[in-house]
């Protein structure tokens, strides 16, 4: 099976101030089709920017991250952005719904995006993966009128509506209690199994950890061990 | 929903969520579409109101004159009394036929405008002009009334000039005087006494056996002392009146007919008449009172008009001068029973009269026109007198022109328009004189009448070199009885009104320039071209109704000017403004703009979607603007609104604009503002995406 993201030496420098920042000193990884794949690390360790190069916002300094197949660093920024739309779907800690749409239009954003689809088409697909997260009833409330757990599961069905190769969450859990929290893993390994979505993780969450296939721990900027 | 429904989505619900943003973007929207389409009504109309009252008092939809002379034309005139050099069309016949041609001209009237001065009488040569027509007329009674004004005249004077030593050389001084002293001689008037005592061994026999020697010497040596004759600076036009009339809707005839067809004849412009020919007294008392009722002057509150009241209390004679002495005893009776507070003569009393103050001015204007005005000539020239008009020819001389004076006229719209100078008019024929390039018909005539009054060609050399060459000639000879006594009788016959010329003589030869009017207003644009080409063949250029108006034409295209800048100005504001609330907005939103941007919108998207904000704001707000403008316009069109000075009538095209709205100030206005509003969104909607997707990844929401 291919591998559907590919990090090779990969290296991130931020310039600060005068100083610059080594946030990855070089990174190899691998994720496969249809892995539950946790990133766990210290805050500073370098998860949130690996994940950034994978999740194609930001491209590495040095070395070389492909994912789908395309590298990223060759890409323009309208070439990237139209493999984040087709191939990469986003879960963030704050939820991040667009707060003047409901949980429908939320979810249905990508696709109006794509263009693609009829109006029938989204309808179908948006409200069945709403049934899917369990929140059918809050349809069309706004993000202010629901909880953090439901928000969580409206921004899931947003970053699956495209059938993405690759659904990245980083910290899903963190501003959720436990319980939530909890559910809400259960819900995305659930999709992982049926649905055999691939997702990386970037947390320090052990619940997230134990859930997890396969386990990438980083320290300093570099993969430190993998369980 | 689509791509574009989305950004329509987003961008309203953001507009709706941000409310404090969208409110002070809109209400600035707001105003400037308010103000550009407000200012765009109100000077559209008053465009078409100048418009309508230019094209339908003189100058027609077009003007045509000759080609790239040294003045323009300016039909209202322009600053000073010089008169423009612009050109002229030798033969109008031929211009005529060349623009009725054109499929779409109705009329073309011939013109000209020229400047003619007229000498106003004063109050003595008035009495002796009314002396000689008693006595030539044989009514000795009349004459001898009108002896007693001039003597009361010869009175004032002498108390005048007593006192004017200092001011002159000693000999003009002592003629003066010697001037004053034969006329205060009772003997003098003797002349003018029934003949049965007149031959009793006068001294100075000459004299009293002949009246008519001593209205000579009162028109030779008293006359000129009284110094206060008028002057006066007229603008007229040369036409053909019966058509002019047919042509233009807006000229009215006040007084009197208009001039016929085939006659030589003069219209005051009626302003014109009542400011400077009508009795001096009369025409301030009318000021007064006008500016009292309608724009609300108050004696007590302006130094100027208290300036005012004390000179016209001080111009009695203008009132007592105009009296015989029946008539001066009914005033100075009526007068002290209207103002029995005050002593002394019928001087005094009428001082004290015209001595108005706020609270009697209404009512002493009403007595004034009651008691007062039946005894005067209220008029320096009545209609159905006679003018002589002087014309500064283009030969460089000045050529007199006597004509009947047929009425008074106005155009409707302009009367109150504070253009002192308003237009009189003159047949063509007449025009053509003052201009100096006479027709072969005015030739003829001029050698008849030379003929008949028996002037063996007193050339025009010898007659500058008397009046410019010695200045003591001039009055040693005018002194002489018998150079007065020429052969009167002959230029008598010769009455003005008596005067014709064939009628196609007014659309025959010289004029200046002429009007055309078209059958279909609205088909002006569309027809220049072809007027221009027709024009040229003959050496002529077409102005429309703004250029061949002068500075007047300028005032819109100034006005458009001021609301330019105004409107930029507030442009300006709006457009910092909107541009620092849209960056202020956009910092606010960088989370959701990253957000939009990870999960794969493109800086496109984000561009249209903050250029779609801007844009409802400026068609919501926009269109309220536009509309209340619009409301307010209609409004403003169904009450009028008045012109606060009389500067703005001709603007107004009356006393009262009404303006409308056209859809077109509508959409300029909001198509105005929709672009101001996009430009100044910009840079903050480029700011917006250029906010990179990783963004999304930082922080909370």
């Amino acid at each position: 099976m291919p591998a559907i993201v590919t990090v090779r030496g990969a290296v991130k420098d931020y310039p600060l101030g005068k100083l610059v920042v080594q946030a990855l000193k070089g990174v190899d990884l691998s994720i496969e089709r249809g892995e539950f794949t946790v990133i766990a690390g210290p805050s500073g360790s370098g998860k949130t920017t690996l994940l950034n190069l994978i999740g194609c916002v930001d491209v590495p300094t040095r070395g070389e991250v492909v994912v789908n197949g395309q590298s990223t660093g060759a890409l323009s920024d309208r070439q990237l952005t139209a493999l984040r739309l087709h191939s990469i779907g986003f879960i963030f800690q704050s939820f991040n719904l667009v707060n003047v749409l409901d949980a429908f239009q939320n979810v249905e954003l990508p696709l109006l995006l794509q263009g693609t689809l009829t109006t029938a088409e989204r309808r179908k697909r948006v409200e069945a993966l709403i049934e899917r997260v369990g929140i059918k009833e809050h349809l069309h409330h706004r993000p202010n009128e629901l909880s953090g757990g439901q928000r969580q599961r409206v921004a899931i069905a947003r970053a699956l509506v495209s059938r993405p190769a690759l659904v990245l969450a980083d910290e899903p859990t963190a501003n959720l209690d436990s319980a939530t929290g909890a559910s809400i893993l259960d819900l995305m390994k659930e999709l992982n199994q049926v649905e055999s979505t691939t997702f990386l993780f970037s947390t320090h969450d052990h619940a997230v950890m134990q859930r997890a296939r396969r386990i990438v721990r980083m320290l300093d900027g570099k993969l430190a061990e993998e369980t | 929903m689509s791509a574009l429904g989305l950004i329509l989505t987003l961008a309203w619900r953001s507009v709706l969520s941000h409310r404090v943003k969208s409110l002070v973007i809109g209400s600035l929207l707001f105003a400037g579409t308010f103000v550009v389409v407000l200012g765009n009504a109100l000077l559209d109309s008053v465009e078409e109101a100048m418009q309508a009252l230019i094209v339908d008092s003189l100058a027609g939809q077009f003007q045509v004159k000759e080609a790239d002379t040294k003045d323009q034309l300016s039909l209202f005139g322009g600053f000073g009394l010089g008169s423009a050099d612009i050109g002229d069309i030798p033969a109008y016949e031929d211009v005529e036929k060349a623009f009725l041609a054109v499929d779409g001209v109705e009329h073309v009237v011939p013109m000209g405008v020229t400047n003619a001065t007229v000498f106003g009488r004063n109050e003595i040569d008035q009495v002796l002009v009314d002396m000689r027509d008693a006595l030539r007329e044989g009514r000795p009674d009349d004459a001898r009334l009108g002896a007693e004004r001039a003597r009361r005249i010869v009175e004032a004077l002498a108390s005048e000039t007593a006192t004017s030593e200092a001011l002159a050389d000693a000999a003009t001084f002592a003629k003066t005087q010697e001037a004053i002293r034969i006329a205060s001689e009772p003997t003098f008037w003797q002349a003018f006494e029934p003949t049965t005592s007149g031959s009793t061994g006068a001294p100075d026999q000459d004299q009293a056996r002949d009246p008519l020697g001593a209205l000579d010497f009162l028109d030779a040596r008293i006359a000129p002392l009284a110094s206060d004759g008028r002057l006066l600076y007229l603008r007229v036009i040369g036409t053909d009146p019966q058509q002019f009339v047919k042509v233009f809707p807006r000229f009215r005839l006040i007084q009197g007919q208009v001039i016929p067809p085939g006659k030589p004849g003069f219209l005051f412009n009626e302003s014109t008449y009542q400011e400077l020919v009508k009795n001096r007294v009369a025409t301030e008392l009318d000021r007064l009172r006008k500016g009292y009722e309608r724009d609300g002057d108050r004696i007590a509150d302006d130094p100027l008009l208290q300036q005012r009241v004390k000179r016209m209390a001080q111009q009695y004679r203008r009132v007592t001068f105009q009296l015989d002495p029946q008539e001066a005893v009914t005033l100075e009776a009526a007068l002290r029973a209207e103002l029995p507070a005050v002593e002394g003569d019928l001087d005094a009393l009428v001082q004290a009269f015209l001595t108005v103050d706020d609270s009697n001015l209404v009512a002493r204007h009403d007595w004034f026109y009651a008691h007062v005005a039946p005894l005067l000539p209220m008029y320096d020239t009545p209609v159905g007198g006679t003018i002589t008009l002087r014309g500064f020819t283009q030969s460089g001389y000045v050529r007199a022109v006597e004509v009947p004076v047929y009425g008074t006229y106005l155009f409707d719209g302009l009367q109150d328009a504070g253009l002192e100078q308003g237009s009189n008019m003159v047949d063509l024929v007449t025009f053509r004189e003052l201009y100096g390039k006479m027709s072969e018909r005015a030739k003829d005539e001029l050698a008849g009448i030379k003929a008949k009054v028996g002037v063996k060609e007193v050339s025009r050399a010898d007659a500058e070199a008397a009046l410019f060459g010695g200045g003591g000639e001039v009055e040693a000879a005018i002194a002489e009885p018998q150079v007065v006594n020429v052969n009167l009788d002959a230029v008598r016959a010769q009455d003005p009104f008596e005067r014709s010329f064939p009628p196609e003589d007014l659309r025959r030869g010289l004029v200046l320039d002429a009007a055309i009017r078209l059958t279909d207003p609205s088909q002006a644009a569309a027809l220049r071209p072809e007027l221009e080409r027709v024009a040229a063949t003959l050496g002529l250029e077409v102005l429309d109704w703004k250029e061949a108006s002068g500075l007047l034409g300028q005032i819109v295209t100034v006005l458009r000017l001021v609301l330019l800048i105004a409107v930029a100005i507030i442009f300006l504001v709006a457009l910092i403004i909107v541009n620092n609330a849209m960056v202020m907005a956009t910092i606010d939103r960088v989370p959701e703009i990253g957000t939009l941007r990870a999960i794969g919108a493109r800086r496109s998207t984000v561009l249209g979607l903050f250029l779609t904000e801007t844009a409802i704001l400026a068609l919501v707000f926009g269109g309220l603007g536009a509309g209340t403008a619009a409301g307010l316009v209609t409004w403003l069109g169904q009450v009028g609104i008045p012109a606060p000075a009389k500067q703005l009538v001709v603007l107004f095209g009356g006393n009262h604009l009404y303006p409308a709205v056209g859809v077109d100030d509508l959409v300029f206005g909001l198509v105005a503002v929709t672009v101001v509003a996009l430009g100044s969104t910009l840079y903050p909607a480029t700011m917006a995406a250029r906010v990179p997707p990783v963004v999304a990844m930082r922080g909370s929401n």
